[in-house]
C-alpha cells in the first residue's frame, strides 16, 4: 500500500508542477502591487485590427494623445489580424472582463450575430452627441446599423463607427496612357474606346489575376453600378422587398465581362495569377489599368511615386451619377455592460476626429472624415477626391458578397465559370440568384 | 508484492496522460459529435436538429463534388506516391551508388518541408507568365501546352494533385528503403542463380517482402488524401469554381467563414467515420495476410 501512496504522491507532484508552470507561461504582465494612492486610474481595454506598420503607428500616436488629454486613463490596446478578431470577438465580448472597445466586422455573421446576442451598445445617442452622423453619409450609417434583434441590417440602431475608407475604382499607369494617347475617360463609352486603343498599342488594357477569386466581384460591380440604382442595391444587400439577382442589368454586366475576355482586354492566363502577384505586376508595368480597391495605394505610392493615378468608373453619360463599390474599415463598437461606456465613446470620437483624419492622410490612407491635404502624391489626391465625392453624394456602393453568408463562395465559383466562357451570362445570373433566393427563403421562414 | 496494488498504481501512472488525452482529444471529439446534431453559429445557443445536418449533406451537391475530389486526390496522394516511392527505393538499393546518402536525402527533402511552403513554391512554378513549368514548355517549343495550371478547370485538380504526390512520395520511399534493407540478400542471390531478372526479383522478392510497409504507406497516405486541406488552401482555395474543392476546405469555410458550425461538425464526423472504415479494412487485409503466411 505504501507503494500506492508513493505513486499518488508522484502523480500529484507532476500535476503540481504542471499547475505551477502554467500561470507563469501564460501571464503576460508582471504582477504589480496595487497602487492605492491612485484610485482614479481607469483602464480602457481596446481590441483593434490596426496591425500594419502604418496603421499601428497612427493608432499609437492617437492613443498617446488620448491618454495625455484624459489624465488617469490608461489604454490597454491589443491588436490582432482581421481573421483573429473574427474568431476572438465573440468570446471576448461576452466575457465580463472583455474589451471595452472592439473593432468589429460589419455584416450578419459578425456585427449582426453580436447584436442578436445583445453584446453591443447602441451608439445612436453618441452619434448625435459627437456629430458622427455628419461625418458619415447615410449609406455608411446604414451599413453599421441593425435592428436590435440583429436580424435586419441597414436600419435600426448604429452599432459601430468606422475610421478609414476604401473605395474601388480604376488605377491607371500614366506612362501607358500617354503612350497609347488616352486620357482619363469621362463616359463608359470613352472607357471602352480607351481599352481598344491601349490594346492596339500593344499594352495589356486591364491588369488582372483571378486565382484568388474575389477580383471578379470588383470588376463586375463597377460595371453593374452603372446600370442600377441605390434602392435596388440596398434592397439586394439588406434582403428587403424580395428583389432578384436575375435582372437585365446584371446579365448585361456579366456579358460585358465575357466580351472583354473575348477581346483580350485582360492579362492573358489571368485565371492562374494570384492577387498579390497581379498587384506587383501592375506596379511594375504589367498593364495600363487595374480595377481594384484603394488598399493598394500606400505601397504603390511608396514604390512608384507619381506614376499612377485613380478614377472612378465613368458613368454612362457624362456627369451622370452612379455608385461605386466602397466601404470603410471595420467598425469600432462598445461592449454592452462595460463600466466605461462614456469613456469608450470618447475614445471612438478620438479615432474619427479631424486630428485622426490628418494623421491617416499623412500616411496615405483615406480617412472617413473630410480632410484638407496639400502636397500629397497625385494618386492619393485622386483617391481623396473620389471618396469625398462618393461620401457627400451618398454613392458608396456595397460589396456584393455581403448579400448572404454563402454569397462569396457562390459568386466567386460562378465567376470562374463565366470568365472561362464555360457558362453564359444568363446561366451565371441564374446560379447566383439560386443562392440568393434560397437565403431569402430561409430568412423568411 | 501484492499484485492488485501493483495494477492499481499502474493505472495511477496513466492518469496524467489519460487526463490530457481526455481533455484535448476525447472531449473535443464528443463535443464535435454533439454539435454535428445541432444548428449552431458558434455564438448563440445551439438548437438540436437530430440527423438533419447529415441528411442535408447527402443532398449538398457541393459537398458530394468535394468528396469526389478527395477520391481523385487518393490517386495522387496514395497510388502515385507509392508507385514513385517504390521506384526510387528500388533504384537506390539496386546497385551501390556513389553519393547514395545525397540522393536519398534529396529525394526525401519535399517530405520535411512545411506544406504551406510547398504550396507557395508550386504556385510560383505554376505561374502562367514567369512560372518555371510554362517557361520550360515554351523553351522546348511546347508553348501550346502552357496554360494557367491552377486556374484551368480541366487541369487544376491534376496540378494540385501532383504537388501532393511530390510531397508524399518521400515518406513512402523511406519506408520502402528500410523494408528492402530488411530483406535477406540470400533470397536475391538464390533468385539470380535461378536466372531471375531484375523485374522478376522485384515481383517475387521485393514486393512480397514489403507487404507490411505497403500497408502502412497505404493507410497514412489515404488518411492524408481524405484530410487534405493545407495544399488546396494555399494553392487554389478550392477554385476555379469548385474544381479543387475538398471536404476539408468545405468544412473550414462552413465553420470559420460562414458560421455554420453544426454543419461543419457533421462533415468532420463523416470524414472521421470514412477514415476509420478505410483503416479498418486495410488493417483487416493485413491480418488475413499474416494468418495466411503463418498457415
Amino acid at each position: 500500500m505504501s507503494r500506492f501512496v508513493c505513486s499518488l504522491l508522484v502523480v500529484l507532484l507532476v500535476f503540481g508542477m504542471l499547475a505551477g508552470c502554467s500561470p507563469a507561461a501564460t501571464t503576460q504582465q508582471p504582477a504589480e502591487p496595487a497602487k492605492p494612492e491612485q484610485p482614479q486610474q481607469v483602464t480602457l481595454k481596446v481590441w483593434d485590427i490596426l496591425v500594419s506598420p502604418t496603421e499601428d503607428e497612427v493608432a499609437k500616436q492617437l492613443i498617446a494623445e488620448f491618454e495625455a488629454a484624459h489624465p488617469g486613463v490608461k489604454v490597454e490596446r491589443e491588436t490582432m489580424t482581421f481573421d483573429q478578431m473574427k474568431s476572438r470577438a465573440k468570446l471576448g465580448l461576452s466575457a465580463a472582463d472583455g474589451p471595452d472597445v472592439a473593432q468589429i466586422n460589419q455584416g450578419y455573421s459578425d456585427m449582426g450575430a453580436l447584436v442578436a446576442a445583445n453584446l453591443l451598445v447602441d451608439l445612436t445617442p453618441y452619434a448625435k452627441k459627437y456629430g458622427w452622423d455628419k461625418k458619415l453619409s447615410p449609406g455608411i450609417v446604414a451599413r453599421n446599423s441593425f435592428t436590435p434583434d440583429g436580424k435586419t441590417m441597414g436600419e435600426g440602431n448604429l452599432y459601430g463607427v468606422p475610421i478609414t475608407a476604401e473605395l474601388v475604382g480604376v488605377f491607371y499607369n500614366k506612362e501607358y496612357f500617354e503612350k497609347a494617347g488616352v486620357s482619363v475617360p469621362k463616359t463608359f463609352g470613352e472607357f471602352e474606346a480607351a481599352l481598344e486603343k491601349i490594346k492596339s498599342a500593344g499594352i495589356v488594357p486591364i491588369n488582372y489575376g483571378s486565382l484568388d477569386g474575389f477580383v471578379h466581384i470588383h470588376v463586375f460591380a463597377e460595371i453593374q453600378n452603372l446600370k442600377i440604382d441605390r434602392a435596388y442595391l440596398d434592397d439586394f444587400i439588406y434582403g428587403r422587398n424580395n428583389v432578384s439577382f436575375n435582372i437585365p442589368a446584371n446579365v448585361e454586366a456579366a456579358a460585358k465581362m465575357q466580351e472583354w475576355v473575348k477581346k483580350g482586354y485582360f492579362t492573358p492566363d489571368f485565371a492562374g495569377i494570384g492577387y498579390d502577384d497581379s498587384v506587383a505586376a501592375f506596379r511594375s508595368g504589367g498593364g495600363a489599368m487595374m480595377i481594384t480597391g484603394s488598399w493598394i495605394s500606400g505601397d504603390t505610392i511608396a514604390q512608384a511615386p507619381g506614376k499612377f493615378g485613380f478614377f472612378l468608373m465613368p458613368p454612362l453619360q457624362e456627369g451622370g451619377k452612379r455608385m461605386s463599390t466602397g466601404g470603410t474599415s471595420t467598425a469600432f463598437a462598445i461592449r454592452k455592460g462595460t463600466a466605461n461606456e462614456e469613456l469608450a465613446a470618447q475614445y471612438i470620437d478620438w479615432m474619427v476626429s479631424d486630428r485622426a483624419a490628418q494623421l491617416w492622410a499623412e500616411k496615405g490612407v483615406v480617412p472617413v472624415g473630410k480632410v484638407e491635404v496639400q502636397n500629397a502624391d497625385p494618386l492619393f489626391m485622386d483617391l481623396l477626391k473620389a471618396w469625398a465625392y462618393l461620401n457627400e453624394n451618398d454613392l458608396v456602393g456595397h460589396y456584393l458578397d455581403w448579400a448572404t453568408p454563402t454569397f462569396y463562395d457562390t459568386i466567386v465559383a460562378s465567376f470562374a465559370e463565366l470568365m472561362a466562357l464555360k457558362i453564359t451570362p444568363e446561366e451565371f445570373v441564374q446560379k447566383v440568384e439560386a443562392d440568393y433566393a434560397a437565403y431569402l427563403k430561409s430568412r423568411n421562414q | 508484492m501484492d499484485r492488485s496494488s501493483f495494477n492499481r498504481s499502474a493505472y495511477l501512472y496513466l492518469l496524467p496522460a489519460l487526463a490530457i488525452y481526455g481533455i484535448f482529444v476525447l472531449f473535443p471529439i464528443l463535443q464535435t459529435i454533439y454539435y454535428s446534431l445541432t444548428d449552431w453559429n458558434g455564438l448563440t445557443a445551439p438548437t438540436f436538429l437530430g440527423l438533419q445536418n447529415y441528411l442535408n449533406l447527402f443532398q449538398d451537391a457541393v459537398f458530394i463534388n468535394a468528396l469526389l475530389n478527395n477520391l481523385a486526390f487518393i490517386f495522387f496522394y496514395s497510388v502515385l506516391a507509392i508507385v514513385l516511392g517504390m521506384f526510387f527505393a528500388v533504384l537506390l538499393t539496386s546497385a551501390p551508388l556513389r553519393g547514395m546518402t545525397f540522393y536519398r536525402a534529396g529525394l526525401f527533402f519535399p517530405q520535411v518541408m512545411a506544406s504551406v511552403v510547398i504550396g507557395m513554391v508550386w504556385r510560383w512554378i505554376y505561374h502562367p507568365q514567369y512560372g518555371a513549368l510554362n517557361q520550360v514548355l515554351r523553351a522546348v517549343g511546347l508553348g501550346a501546352w502552357a496554360r494557367p495550371w491552377l486556374g484551368d478547370f480541366d487541369w487544376a485538380l491534376t496540378a494540385v494533385g501532383i504537388v501532393g504526390t511530390w510531397a508524399q512520395y518521400g515518406f513512402c520511399m523511406v519506408l520502402f528503403l528500410a523494408g528492402i534493407q530488411n530483406i535477406s540478400s540470400a533470397l536475391y542471390d538464390a533468385a539470380r542463380i535461378d536466372g531471375a531478372g531484375m523485374f522478376q526479383q522485384f515481383w517475387y522478392i521485393t514486393l512480397p517482402g514489403l507487404r507490411n510497409q505497403l500497408l502502412v504507406a497505404l493507410i497514412s497516405t489515404l488518411i492524408a488524401a481524405i484530410r487534405i486541406f493545407d495544399l488546396v488552401f494555399v494553392t487554389t482555395r478550392g477554385g476555379p469554381g469548385y474544381a479543387t474543392l475538398v471536404a476539408g476546405m468545405y468544412l473550414y469555410r462552413n465553420a470559420f467563414v460562414i458560421n455554420r458550425v453544426g454543419y461543419a461538425a457533421a462533415i468532420a464526423v463523416l470524414l472521421t467515420i470514412l477514415i476509420l472504415i478505410i483503416s479498418y479494412f486495410i488493417l483487416r487485409l493485413q491480418r488475413t495476410q499474416e494468418e495466411e503466411s503463418f498457415a
